[in-house]
């Protein structure tokens, strides 16, 4: 397991906040996560969406996740966890493969990625403005992309990522840079978005969102 | 990064030849060749222990077939 300080964005005054990257998530680091923080947290909210009457499309679409049953896969070789610790609490979770999965991209085709399977930020850094709380940090999700293209440049495969985005959170990877190639009918029909070599060098240059 | 420990591989020509080979389609150092299929193996037999099958599928063909995996 290694450790980097990253920063977060507070949304409540856009300070910056030392937190820490871990990159080599353990198994029973989801079971803990799931059992002692988050899955407490996704059944209040639930509680809050319903009591609100708010329309279902409008809740968050990770709301079902349980992290503690991909647990599992991080006893694989091609899978490796990442997560960010701030406030001693799991701020974000991501699980990526470097086997299962291989470039779309006409240019790129068949060609290895870093394949991010799962991606969450905590469920109090959401922005619910039904239930009226702007959520507590932003910019978890770049610093996870970022390490996802680092890991890519490490295992050799020229800063290729892919995945497939959940419909609300399809504009980050746009905004990222990320081409999206095609909804997939095999994944739910979520689109697939995926960064190039030019396209992962010019996101890393660059610092994020454009 | 995890510690890593060196082996010696003996590959016979056509071995080397096809790592060669797949290491320049896929723009990979054989080393990364090696270590990606033993990453692929290991998640393909974990899934088949589990009881799940592997298929090969031709979408233009409509063909699906399973693999056998030792």
């Amino acid at each position: 397991m290694s450790r980097a300080p990253v920063d977060l964005i507070r949304r409540s005054d856009g300070a910056l906040v030392e937190a820490t990257l871990i990159d080599g998530v353990q198994p029973e680091d989801l079971v803990f996560v799931e059992r002692d923080s988050w899955g407490r947290v996704r059944a209040q909210i639930r509680g809050k969406l319903r009591a609100g009457s708010v329309p279902r499309a409008e809740w968050p679409q990770s709301l079902h996740w349980d992290w503690s049953r991909k647990a599992a896969e991080l006893t694989l070789l091609e899978v490796t966890g990442f997560a960010i610790l701030c406030d001693e609490d799991w701020q974000a979770i991501m699980l990526t493969k470097t086997a299962s999965y291989t470039a779309r991209l006409s240019a790129d085709k068949g060609k290895p990625l870093v394949y991010i399977d799962y991606i969450e930020t905590a469920s109090w850094n959401w922005p619910l403005p039904a239930l009226g709380e702007g959520g507590r940090y932003k910019g978890v999700g770049l610093i996870l992309i970022r390490e996802a293209v680092k890991q890519s440049y490490r295992e050799g495969f020229h800063g290729r990522v892919g995945l497939h985005a959940l419909q609300q959170a399809e504009g980050l990877y746009k905004r990222c840079g990320m081409t999206p190639v095609a909804h997939d009918e095999k994944k739910q029909g979520l689109l697939y978005f995926e960064f190039s070599p030019a396209q992962a060098k010019k996101f890393m240059e660059e610092g994020g969102e454009q | 990064m995890a510690a890593k420990r060196t082996m010696t591989l003996n590959l016979t020509g056509a071995e080397m030849k096809a790592l060669e080979e797949l290491a320049g389609r896929k723009e990979l150092s054989k080393t990364a060749v090696i270590r990606q299929a033993l990453r692929l193996y290991q998640t393909v037999d974990s899934r088949l222990e589990r009881g799940e099958k592997l298929f090969f599928e031709d979408e233009a063909e409509k063909k699906k077939a399973e693999v056998m995996v030792l």
